[in-house]
C-alpha cells in the first residue's frame, strides 16, 4: 500500500529551492533512510511528510487522498504521523505526562492511558523513568522518551530526524535496536534521516539519497568544497586545503563541490616503493565497519575520507584502527556536483 | 528624629489595634488593585501570546507602541479616562466618575501593556520546538497554545506580579478618577497623600508600612518566579 505519494513537490525559502522532488512513492510498513549532506533537504522533506510544513507547489497524497493544507484537516492527519526532531524537546513535566499528552489529545480514556504509557516506555527500555522529571534526563534518555511519546500515539508512520546524531556508540546501538523492535512489533512505517551509512545499511535497504534538494539514484559520498586549480593545461585539481589536492575533470567554475566515490580511493601499501603514485596522502584509520559484504574504513588525512573496499582487499592491507595508511585519488572517482 | 520614631510606634499600635479606617482603606486598595490586575491578565496574556506567536500586521509597530505605553504616566491615563467618563462625555451616562470601577478602568489601562509586553517576552524565550512538538503529537491550535503558556508560566506569573506591584502603589489614577472618597474610593496611596496634607502622620506612616510590606512580598514573589523562569 502506498502511504505517501509525492508529485512535483517543491519548497522555496526566500527564492532558493530547498526541495524539488519530481516523483516519489513511499510504501507502508517499510523502513526508509534519508541520507545526504547537510542542507540537502532531508529535514524539509520530513517536515512536509509530517504535515508541519506546506510545500510551495506540487501534489502530496497520503493514503491515496490529496493533502489539503488547511489547519483543521492537517490536525487530523498529524494524529496519524509523528515526527521526532533531531534534538527532541520534552515538556517540562514528568515523563508520564509527556507521553500522556499525545493520548490526551487523541481522547484516549484515562483507564487505558497508563497501560499504553507503560507499554511505550517498555519498548524503549525506560519503564523505570515513568515518574522522572523530564528536565533531568540525559540526551540519549530524552531521545528514547521522545520516541516512546511518539510510539504511544500509535502512528501510521514514525519520522525520525537523525535519531542517533551526537550520541555515543552505546546509545546509537540502543536507538537502532529500538527502531528494529518498533518495526518488528508494530509494523509501523519508519522514515529516518542519518549520515551514518553503515547504520542505514544495517536497518534497511531502502535508502533515499538527497543532494541539493533533489533525490538522486547515485549515492554521493565524500563531498568536499574547494577551489579549482590547474598544474598543467590538462590537469585540474580541487584544492580542499593547503595540503590536499584531489584530481578532477576540467570545469569552468572557480569554486567547486566534488564527491569522491568511496570504492575508487586507492589504498597504497606503505612498504612498497610508490614512485609512480603521485599525490598520495598519509592518514590514520579512525573507523572500520562491515557494510553488507564490504568493509568501510574512515581515514583521516587532514579531512575524513570514507573508503569502501572488498573483503579481499581489506585482508590484503590488514587494516586496523589507528594504523597509518597511504591513499590516493583517481580522477575517474571524482564527480563535480 | 523623635517625630519619626513616635509616628512609627503609633502606627504600629494602630495596626495592632486593627483600626477600622485602616482596614477599610487597605481593603479598597486591594480590591481595586486585584480587580485591575485580573482584567489586565485577561486581556494582556492572550494579546501577548497572539503578538508573539502569529505574524500579525504591523507587528513591530505594535510592540514599539506597547513598549512606549510602559512609560505612560498615571496622570495622563487619569486625564484620558476622565475625558471619557465625566458627566458630559461619551460614557457619562454610566456615572462611573469617582467610583471604584473608574479606578479599575484606569489601572487596567496602566498595566495591560506591562502584562502584554512581559508575556510576549516570556513566550519569545520559549523554545520554538515546543510548538512543533505539540503539533506533531496531534494537538490543535488551542492545545498547542496551552502547551506554550504552560512552558512560559513562570515568566507570565512574574508579569502579573509586576503589574500588581505597579497598581498597588500608584496614586495619579486613584486620585483623579476615584476622588479619594472616604470608605469608597480612598486607597492607601490617596489616604497617605491626604494625611500628609493634614499634617497627621500616624495613619500615613501605618499605611506606608503596609504598602512597603505588600511591595516587599510582591518583589519576593517576582524574584522567585523570575528565578524559576530562567531555570
Amino acid at each position: 500500500m502506498i502511504l505517501y505519494s509525492l508529485k512535483n513537490i517543491k519548497k522555496y525559502y526566500t527564492g532558493r529551492t530547498v526541495l524539488d522532488i519530481s516523483e516519489l512513492d513511499i510504501h507502508s510498513g517499510n523502513i526508509y533512510t534519508l541520507s545526504g549532506p547537510n542542507g540537502a533537504g532531508k529535514t524539509t522533506f520530513l517536515n512536509i511528510l509530517s504535515f508541519l510544513l506546506m510545500p510551495s507547489s506540487g501534489r502530496l497524497e497520503f493514503l491515496d487522498i490529496p493533502v489539503k493544507f488547511n489547519e483543521k484537516y492537517l490536525q487530523q492527519l498529524r494524529q496519524t504521523v509523528v515526527l521526532v526532531n533531531q534534538h527532541p524537546i520534552l515538556f517540562s513535566t514528568s515523563v508520564y505526562k509527556n507521553i500522556e499528552f499525545g493520548l490526551k489529545v487523541r481522547k484516549i480514556p484515562l483507564k487505558k492511558r497508563k497501560k499504553m504509557i507503560e507499554s511505550a516506555l517498555d519498548l524503549v527500555d525506560m519503564k523505570g523513568f515513568i515518574n522522572a522529571d523530564a528536565r533531568h534526563l540525559s540526551g540519549g534518555e530524552t531521545r528514547r522518551i521522545a520516541i516512546a511519546r511518539a510510539i504511544a500515539c500509535s502512528p501510521g508512520a514514525l519520522l525520525l530526524d537523525e535519531p542517533t546524531a551526537d550520541l555515543d556508540l552505546e546509545s546509537r546501538l540502543t536507538i537502532e535496536n529500538i527502531i528494529r523492535q518498533i518495526h518488528a512489533q508494530k509494523n509501523i512505517t519508519i522514515i529516518f534521516c542519518t549520515h551514518d551509512l553503515s547504520q542505514a545499511s544495517r536497518l534497511t535497504s531502502k535508502n533515499i539519497y538527497f543532494l541539493n534538494g533533489q533525490i538522486h539514484d547515485i549515492y554521493h559520498e565524500n563531498i568536499f568544497k574547494g577551489d579549482l586549480v590547474a598544474s598543467k593545461p590538462d590537469e585540474f585539481y580541487c584544492k580542499i586545503n593547503e595540503k590536499i589536492l584531489i584530481p578532477v575533470q576540467s570545469t569552468d567554475k572557480d569554486k567547486i563541490k566534488i564527491s569522491i566515490h568511496p570504492e575508487k580511493i586507492n589504498i597504497i601499501d606503505c612498504k612498497k616503493k610508490d614512485s609512480d603514485v603521485s599525490l598520495s596522502y598519509m592518514g590514520c584509520v579512525t573507523h572500520l565497519g562491515m557494510e553488507k559484504d564490504k568493509i568501510r574504513a574512515v581515514i583521516d588525512i587532514g579531512i575524513s575520507v570514507s573508503v569502501l573496499m572488498e573483503k579481499s582487499e581489506y585482508d590484503l592491507h590488514m587494516l586496523r584502527l589507528n594504523d597509518s595508511v597511504k591513499i590516493n585519488f583517481d580522477v575517474s572517482g571524482t564527480t563535480i556536483l | 528624629m523623635s517625630f519619626l520614631t513616635d509616628s512609627f510606634l503609633s502606627a504600629l499600635k494602630l495596626m495592632a489595634s486593627l483600626d477600622a479606617a485602616l482596614i477599610e482603606i487597605v481593603t479598597v486598595s486591594l480590591k481595586v488593585s486585584v480587580s485591575s490586575t485580573f482584567i489586565a491578565c485577561f486581556i494582556g496574556v492572550p494579546a501577548g501570546f497572539v503578538i508573539s506567536t502569529y505574524n500579525i500586521p504591523f507587528k513591530r509597530s505594535v510592540i514599539t507602541l506597547l513598549n512606549t505605553l510602559l512609560a505612560l504616566p498615571t496622570v495622563v491615563i487619569g486625564l484620558f479616562v476622565y475625558a471619557f467618563i465625566s458627566r458630559n462625555s461619551i460614557f457619562g451616562t454610566y456615572d462611573l466618575l469617582y467610583t471604584q470601577q473608574a479606578i479599575i478602568i484606569g489601572q487596567s489601562i496602566l498595566i495591560i501593556p506591562i502584562v502584554c509586553v512581559f508575556t510576549l517576552s516570556a513566550i519569545n524565550r520559549i523554545d520554538k520546538r515546543y510548538r512543533k512538538t505539540a503539533l506533531t503529537l496531534g494537538a490543535n491550535q488551542v492545545q498547542t497554545a496551552l502547551v506554550i503558556l504552560v512552558e512560559a508560566r513562570f515568566g507570565i506569573i512574574a508579569s502579573v506580579v509586576a503589574a500588581f506591584g505597579r497598581v498597588i502603589s500608584e496614586i495619579g489614577i486613584s486620585m483623579m478618577l476615584g476622588g479619594n472618597i472616604r470608605g469608597f474610593t480612598r486607597t492607601m496611596t490617596t489616604a497617605m497623600a491626604l494625611q500628609y496634607d493634614k499634617g497627621e502622620f500616624v495613619l500615613a506612616v501605618a499605611l506606608g508600612i503596609i504598602l512597603l510590606s505588600i511591595s516587599l512580598s510582591v518583589n519576593i514573589l517576582l524574584n522567585y518566579f523570575q528565578g524559576k523562569s530562567s531555570e
